[in-house]
Order: C-alpha cells, then sequence, then structure tokens
C-alpha cells in the first residue's frame, strides 16, 4: 500500500500539469476545431520566461513570494502575447479555409518555437534555482509528500477552479460555450466571434505557461525540447477525457500522470509510453467519443 | 496551376505537344522521367549528391504511401513512421538472422507491414478523423518503443550489419546502385498509386472523404475502403522501410520517431495532398531544403518552419496540387438513341432483379412478385432520450407500388427512413425486406439488398463531377478485385468503361446528360435532386426511398418529377416517397400512410385519405378548437 500511495502522489502532481495543458488543446478545440500542435511548445516558452526572470534576472534574490508570483504571472502575461501574436499571424488567415492547412502551420508553429528558443536560450539544460522553495515535506504514514508537490498541486487546482468558474459563471464564458456548440447560431445572437477566439487563445497559454514554470520548479531542469513530450501526454489526455469537455481534460490529465507514475514504479520506466498509449486506445475503441465525451448528433 | 499559367505563354504547337504528351500512358512518363533523372544523377552527381537522391526517393515512396491515407481517403495519420519501422525491422531481421536476400525479404516485409495496419485499423478506424490522429500517433509510439525495448532487435542499438542487397551474383554497394533500386521501387509505387487513384476504389475513398454518411448510405462499404487504404498506405511504407534499411545497413529506433511521421505529413501537404508529382517536388523540399541550408546548420530547420508556415499562408493547396481539368466524361463515346436508351435500361434492370431473385430463390427464400408485399414494417419504434420519433409503425409495401409517407413536419418521416436504411438503429420492431429482416445490418449492405435512396437535405459529393457521383452509386455492382485495379488489367479497364456507360444511361434518363461534367455543386437545386436520384438508380434498387424530392422545385419542375417517378415504377422499382407537396403526392401515390407524433394515424387510398377526418385533424387542427377560440375571441 505504501508504494501504491507514493506513485499516486507522484501522478497527482504530473498529472495536474498535464492537466493545464490539456485544458489548453481542449478549449481551442472546442471553439475551432484545431489540434494546436503547438500547446506544449508554449509551456515550454513559459518555462523558459520564468527561468530568464529567476536566474537570468536574479528575481530568485527577492523576498520568495515575489519571486513566485512575478515567475508565474509575468510568463503567463509573455505567453498569452506570444499566443495571440501566433493567431494573429499564423491561423487566422486561414480559418476560414481547409482545417489540414491550419493544422500543418501548428505543427510548423511548434517546430519553429523549438528552434527559436534553441536561438535564444541555448540548447544546453537550463537549470531552475533549486534551492528556491523548501525540499522538505512530510509524512503520511509510509507515504512522503513535499510541501512543492502540495503547492503546485493547489495553483494547478486553483487555475483549474477559475477556469471552470469563468467559463460557467462569466457572460463572457456563456459566449464560449455557445460558440463551441454552433458558430453561427453565436455569431447570429451577437457574440463577437473573433474576440472569443482570441480569448481561447489567451487562456490556453495562460494555462499551459502556468504548467511550464510548474514542470521547471518541479523537476529544476527544462529544455527547449520538453514542449513536445509535455503536448503529447496533454493532448493524449485532452481527447482521452473527450476532446472539447473541459472537465474531461482535468481528469484526463490526472489519469495519465498517474498511469505514468504507476507503470514507472510497478512496470519500467521504458514502458511508459506503451502504456499510456494502450489505454488510450483501448478506451477509444471502446468508447469512441473518450471518457465524458458526448454523442455527436447528425441530422440527416 | 503552374502548368495552366506556362501553357498560357505556350506557342499553340507545344500546347498540341502538351495535350499528346498527357496521352501517354502515365507508366510510361513516369519511367521516362525516373530514367532521365536517374541518368542526369547519374552523369553529374557526386556520392553526396547521389545519396541526397536516394534519401528524397526514400522519403517520395513514404509519401506516396501516406498520401493514400491521408490524401485519397482523408483519414489523418500522424504515425505513419510505425509503417516505415516494421518493414525495416521485418527486412533487417530477415537478412541478418535468417540470411535472406534483399529481393526475397521485400515482398515479405511489405505484406507483414499489411498486416500489421490491418491489424490495428481493423479496431480503429471507425473513430472520427481528429480521434484517428492521436490513435495513430499512439500506435507510432508503441511500436517505436516497443522496438526500443525488445532485445531480440537489438534493443536501443538495433540491428546492426545489414548486408547490402545482391542482384544475380552481383551486390549492389555503390550510392548510385541504391540510386538506381530507389528508383525502381518509387516507379512501381507511383504507377500503383495512380491506378489505384483512377479505380472504382480511388472513386470510393473520395466520397468517403466528402461525405463519409452519404457514401455508406449509398452503398460503398466505408469501413473495409478505409481499411484498405490505410493497409495500402502501410504496404508502400513497408516497402521504403525495408530499402531504407538494406541502404543504410544499421537500424535503430531513433529512425522511427513522430518527427518522421511529422515530415512525411509536411511533404505530402507541401506537394499537394492527392497529387502524385506534389509528392515528388514536396520530398525533394522536404529532404533537400534542409541540405541545401546546411551551411547555416544551426538555423536551417528555423528557417524551414518559417518557410512551412508561409508557404501554408501563401499556398495552402499546395506546391503541385492535384489539378483538376474540366471532364469530358463520354469523350469518344458513342452517342445513343434516347428510345435505345430506354429500352437498354429496362432490359438490364429487369435482368438485375432477375438475377437477384434467382439468388433469393437459391437461398431459399420466395421472392415477391408484384402485388405481393415487398417491404414489411413491423412496430417500428425509435427513441431519442425522451421524444419519442417514431411510436410503433407498422405498415407493408408491395411491390411494383407507389407509396406515399406524408404527415406534418417532426411526424417522424425522415426517421422511418433512416431506420429502413439502416443508418438508424430502430429502438424496437422489425423491418422485412424481401421476406428478410434488415436489422442489424449496414447501410451499405442494405444498399445491396436492393434498397436505394435520396437525402431531404441534399448530400451529393460535392467535390465530384456529376458523372462520378453517379459512378458512385454503382460501386456495389463492381466486380473488379483490389490487385486488378493496381495492375489496371484490361478486365478493370472493361469494368470501368460498363459503369461510365451505365452512369451516362441513368443520366439520360433523368434528362441531365449535358450536366455530367459539372461539379455537383454548379447544378440548380432540381438537378441535383434528379442527380441523387440517378446515383440511387445506379445500383439498381428494388425499392427506392426518396425523401421530399419535390422540396425547392417550381411547378414545371415537379410535373416532370411526377412523370419521372412514374417512370421508375415502369422499371419494375417499387417507389416509397416522403412529401409534403400534397397535389404531387395525391396524383401520383398507389396509396399513403400518414404519420403524425411518430404513429401512423390513417394508410389507405388518396381519396379515402382526403376524406379522413384523423389527417384533416392532423392538419388542419380540430373543429372544436376552432370553435372554442372563437368563443375565446368574444363571438
Amino acid at each position: 500500500m505504501g508504494p501504491f500511495l507514493q506513485y499516486t502522489v507522484i501522478g497527482l502532481t504530473v498529472g495536474s500539469f498535464y492537466a493545464l495543458v490539456a485544458l489548453g488543446y481542449t478549449i481551442v478545440y472546442g471553439i475551432i476545431r484545431l489540434i494546436n500542435f503547438a500547446q506544449g511548445d508554449l509551456s515550454m516558452v513559459g518555462a523558459y520566461l520564468g527561468w530568464t526572470l529567476l536566474v537570468a534576472l536574479g528575481f530568485q534574490h527577492l523576498p520568495l513570494p515575489v519571486a513566485i508570483v512575478a515567475a508565474f504571472v509575468i510568463p503567463m502575461l509573455g505567453t498569452a502575447v506570444v499566443n495571440l501574436g501566433i493567431l494573429q499571424f499564423a491561423y487566422k488567415p486561414l480559418l476560414k479555409r481547409s482545417l489540414l492547412a491550419i493544422l500543418i502551420t501548428a505543427l510548423g508553429m511548434s517546430l519553429l518555437l523549438e528552434n527559436l528558443a534553441e536561438v535564444i536560450w541555448g540548447a544546453a539544460i537550463n537549470a531552475y534555482p533549486p534551492d528556491l522553495l523548501p525540499s522538505t515535506g512530510f509524512a503520511i504514514g509510509p507515504v512522503h509528500v513535499s510541501y512543492v508537490q502540495v503547492a503546485l498541486f493547489g495553483v494547478s487546482l486553483l487555475l483549474m477552479a477559475g477556469l471552470y468558474l469563468f467559463i460557467q459563471g462569466t457572460t463572457i464564458g456563456t459566449a464560449m460555450r455557445a460558440l463551441a456548440v454552433d458558430h453561427d447560431a453565436a455569431r447570429l445572437m451577437g457574440i463577437n466571434v473573433d474576440q472569443v477566439i482570441r480569448l481561447a487563445f489567451v487562456l490556453g497559454a495562460l494555462l499551459a505557461a502556468a504548467s511550464g514554470v510548474m514542470l521547471g520548479l518541479y523537476y529544476v531542469q527544462i529544455q527547449f525540447t520538453m514542449g513536445f513530450l509535455l503536448g503529447l501526454r496533454a493532448f493524449t489526455a485532452a481527447v482521452l477525457g473527450g476532446i472539447g469537455n473541459i472537465p474531461g481534460a482535468m481528469a484526463g490529465g490526472m489519469i495519465i500522470g498517474l498511469l505514468e507514475a504507476y507503470t514507472t514504479g510497478y512496470l519500467s520506466g521504458k514502458w511508459e509510453d506503451v502504456v499510456v498509449f494502450g489505454v488510450l486506445i483501448t478506451v477509444l475503441v471502446v468508447k469512441p467519443t473518450g471518457l465524458f465525451g458526448e454523442r455527436v448528433a447528425e441530422r440527416m | 496551376m503552374i502548368a495552366e499559367r506556362v501553357a498560357r505563354f505556350m506557342p499553340p504547337a507545344l500546347g498540341v505537344w502538351r495535350s499528346r504528351a498527357l496521352r501517354v500512358p502515365f507508366w510510361i512518363r513516369v519511367s521516362v522521367f525516373l530514367a532521365v533523372v536517374g541518368l542526369s544523377v547519374g552523369a553529374y552527381g557526386d556520392d553526396y549528391v547521389t545519396a541526397v537522391a536516394v534519401s528524397v526517393a526514400t522519403y517520395a515512396m513514404l509519401g506516396l504511401g501516406l498520401n493514400i491515407v491521408v490524401g485519397y481517403a482523408g483519414l489523418l495519420d500522424l504515425g505513419y513512421a510505425a509503417f516505415f519501422a516494421i518493414g525495416a525491422y521485418t527486412a533487417a531481421l530477415l537478412m541478418t538472422i535468417g540470411h535472406w536476400n534483399f529481393f526475397a525479404a521485400l515482398p515479405l516485409a511489405v505484406i507483414f507491414t499489411g498486416v500489421a495496419g490491418a491489424i490495428i485499423g481493423y479496431p480503429t478506424l471507425r473513430l472520427r478523423s481528429d480521434y484517428l490522429a492521436i490513435v495513430t500517433l499512439g500506435f507510432g509510439e508503441i511500436t517505436r518503443i516497443s522496438f526500443n525495448n525488445w532485445d531480440y532487435a537489438g534493443g536501443p542499438n538495433g540491428v546492426l550489419d545489414i548486408p547490402w542487397p545482391t542482384l544475380f551474383g552481383y551486390q549492389l554497394s555503390s550510392q548510385i546502385a541504391f540510386f538506381g533500386v530507389s528508383l525502381v521501387l518509387l516507379a512501381l509505387a507511383m504507377i500503383f498509386a495512380q491506378h489505384l487513384d483512377n479505380s472504382r476504389l480511388g472513386r470510393g475513398w473520395v466520397a468517403i472523404r466528402e461525405d463519409d454518411f452519404a457514401a455508406e448510405a449509398v452503398g460503398v462499404p466505408s469501413l473495409k475502403l478505409k481499411l484498405t487504404a490505410y493497409v495500402m498506405g502501410g504496404m508502400w511504407g513497408g516497402l521504403a522501410g525495408a530499402f531504407f534499411a538494406t541502404r543504410i545497413g544499421a537500424i535503430d529506433p531513433t529512425s522511427f520517431t513522430f518527427t518522421l511521421s511529422v515530415y512525411v505529413l509536411l511533404l505530402v501537404v507541401l506537394g499537394g495532398m492527392g497529387s502524385l508529382p506534389g509528392v515528388l517536388l514536396g520530398a525533394l523540399v522536404v529532404v533537400g531544403l534542409p541540405e541545401a541550408l546546411r551551411g547555416f546548420s544551426q538555423y536551417r530547420i528555423l528557417a524551414f518552419s518559417i518557410f512551412l508556415i508561409g508557404m501554408m499562408l501563401v499556398r495552402p493547396q499546395g506546391l503541385w496540387p492535384r489539378i483538376r481539368r474540366k471532364p469530358k466524361p463520354f469523350y469518344g463515346m458513342q452517342d445513343e438513341e434516347s428510345e435505345n436508351v430506354a429500352i437498354d435500361i429496362l432490359q438490364e434492370h429487369q435482368a438485375e432483379m432477375e438475377r437477384r431473385d434467382l439468388k433469393h430463390a437459391a437461398a431459399r427464400h420466395k421472392a415477391p412478385v408484384d402485388g405481393e408485399v415487398l417491404l414489411q414494417v413491423e412496430g417500428m419504434q425509435r427513441y431519442f432520450g425522451g421524444v419519442k420519433a417514431v411510436d410503433g409503425v407498422s405498415f407493408e409495401v408491395k411491390r411494383g407500388e407507389i407509396f406515399s409517407i406524408i404527415g406534418p413536419n417532426g411526424a417522424g418521416k425522415t426517421t422511418v427512413f433512416n431506420c429502413i436504411t439502416g443508418v438508424q438503429r430502430p429502438t424496437k420492431g422489425r423491418v422485412l425486406f424481401d421476406g428478410r429482416p434488415l436489422n442489424g445490418l449496414r447501410p451499405h449492405q442494405i444498399v445491396s439488398r436492393g434498397v436505394g435512396r435520396t437525402f431531404q437535405g441534399i448530400r451529393l459529393f460535392k467535390g465530384m463531377a456529376v458523372f462520378e457521383n453517379v459512378m458512385v452509386g454503382l460501386y456495389p455492382r463492381h466486380r473488379t478485385m483490389t490487385w486488378q485495379a493496381m495492375l489496371h488489367t484490361p478486365g478493370e479497364r472493361k469494368d470501368e468503361l460498363r459503369t461510365l456507360r451505365e452512369a451516362r444511361r441513368w443520366l439520360q434518363f433523368l434528362n441531365i446528360e449535358d450536366k455530367a461534367g459539372l461539379l455537383a455543386t454548379e447544378l440548380s437545386y432540381a438537378d441535383q435532386r434528379r442527380v441523387e436520384i440517378a446515383r440511387a438508380l445506379a445500383a439498381h434498387p428494388h425499392l427506392l426511398l426518396l425523401d421530399e424530392p419535390a422540396a425547392g422545385m417550381n411547378p414545371t419542375e415537379k410535373m416532370e418529377l411526377l412523370v419521372m417517378i412514374r417512370k421508375i415504377r415502369d422499371l419494375g422499382i417499387t417507389v416509397v416517397l416522403i412529401d409534403h407537396d400534397m397535389a404531387l403526392v395525391m396524383r401520383v401515390s398507389d396509396r399513403i400512410a400518414v404519420l403524425d407524433h411518430g404513429t401512423l394515424i390513417a394508410l389507405g387510398r388518396p381519396d379515402e385519405i382526403q376524406k379522413d377526418p384523423r389527417v384533416i385533424e392532423a392538419y388542419l387542427g380540430r373543429e372544436e378548437d376552432d370553435a372554442e377560440l372563437a368563443e375565446a375571441a368574444g363571438h
């Protein structure tokens, strides 16, 4: 029982990072039916912006709360600006044309972000300040839980709850949900479609950047290629939960995190992806809309 | 596009030469082109250039395979590298451990990859396309990691010391020899792909890509066709993989990452989806451009990604898109007299029906004759959540009659059609056709049993010409096999010609032969309805279900429709009609069923229906209601 709970703690922590990125996939997909392949790389951008602040600009020497808040807020805003730029210059002109063209552009954008990061920050591994956060923790029986894990998990939950309330409770959130159901009807009801699309990209970027900074704080090391695997896992999580479905993406992220932790713990790290994708394929074959996806009815 | 632009500046004589060149069979053009490329690289290229050229050829083979999956069938595959890996490993293990010759290992590698494609494709291809993308991606990763963890195949080190191929005792070891082999394989891959594209398979794939649902409903076995595309694509990948293994001499799992899948997809899209020359050009750009930018080593992928994004903005259709020449569908075919056409159709249709009745009798079923029950609907129910769209409807349609279903909007008429044609499953109840149950069959199987249909909202294949739409309707009646299509055998050509001729006849039957070469979207509403009817008739149905064929037609067109429905019945086809135009329904029908709120409220001859108080009530409301209303208004 001890190891199992220990793996669960690790799985939930990592899973909450995946969930944040998966939410970005799901929100953007819900609005414009695009699998935004650059989502994972946005996370990488966030992680590097955080590193720049903390290490290169020396924010790590400021009082801890100030440093942490700055290391989250500024990268999140910066990444949002980057994502808006991507939307405006690369995706917007293609929105009315073939979806495949945007998909290819998104793949190209992922490559571009990765290689730009390599040019700007270098190919070597960059390290977050290791002793910024306390490395101690507490024990519940045989299970060791570090304060960092609790804090990061808490921040993730907070962000997710905020997103959920925003989408369920505000007018613009309602507009987003309406747009996800029917573009034309939403437009006829006077919803500013462009604005909602921009909002979706901003939200996706905010969440991705936050997860990037958290990954940096948790694993300490970051590299320009980190976005790829993160994006892949998060994409899997979004589909597993039923793409377009917000609670589904959260649950999917947690499930992927747990699967990964259990596989590494009980089997071997090298089978991680096989198990993750194996479960995904099995779920989709049995329930083609994902765990929480709704059936799409077609009218003839 | 480019070709057109070039053609404009060419003197007319060159234009003539160009059209003559296009009349040369594709396989000769490809062989000549690749031979010229091979000779010029052989004559002028050094080892480096030749090595790059071999890589381009390998990627082009991969691109051709993925083009079948993505370009033709419209299935987004993000794990294509898996096939490349399986082909490479199969060949490598056979050649190292089994000491097989490359040319013996190659076919086995191709077949084995195809089998792997079938195994993974069968359960997953019914998924929606975005989901398919992630499943294929997962398959690609699982394959790579499995090879990485599989000690027998060398684990992370892979398979080393793969021998070079020997041909008639002569060992191929120079780059130029490999280039020769790769060109031969590439030529085969291109020619087969082109043949498939121009066969009934290609047509079926386009139909599925345009409208999966409508394709299935007019008789195209969509799942089987998707699987065929997937397996074919896999085999092409296996071919490229086997070649790659022997050429490199050592393979390991890092050669088969997700990045490779993405690059192959990129080259297909860059070149122009579905376009064969586009694939070659795309391979040249994707492999060649980073090589040409080698001087800037650090920035070359960066430059490549910027180029890619810019390209999508400026030219999303690709560098060498598939050109749609204005089709001349019946060019060189003899004109037939319209009377002959009618007689031919009648004869052919009756022969077809007799054939089916015989087959039916052989299966120990009694085929109904005229006046006996052909279609039997027993207690059909269909609920959508709490909504009872159809709630216990029973009726019988006799062979040779025109039977109409009418009722107010939302009465459940179309749902009855959908349940008969297998598009929706009835919640409860049975549908018998020719005395045999249709329940549980897939729509295309029901079509081949002899039930054709049209749709309330027209569902033609928009990107296809009118005659191609009708040819898709002939899909269930083809007799050629996939291998015949691939080799473009005389039998296949004859079958294609027969199909074309029949499609033309049906278009003549419906008086729209002159529009055969237009795109479906260029037609008027009434003509689109006619094409839908032609498409449904092309499968020679026993029973034709017409869903609001008169909607959107003007009075003249409605009159023509009325004549047409009778003409169809005179072929011996039983017609079931849904329509709101009472004048049409009352004049054309032998019997009428009236639905309201999902239940059958009346059934009988038109004159009986017109007098039925329940029908009048359903359409006009009750007289008491009016009285009450009048009272309420203060009279």
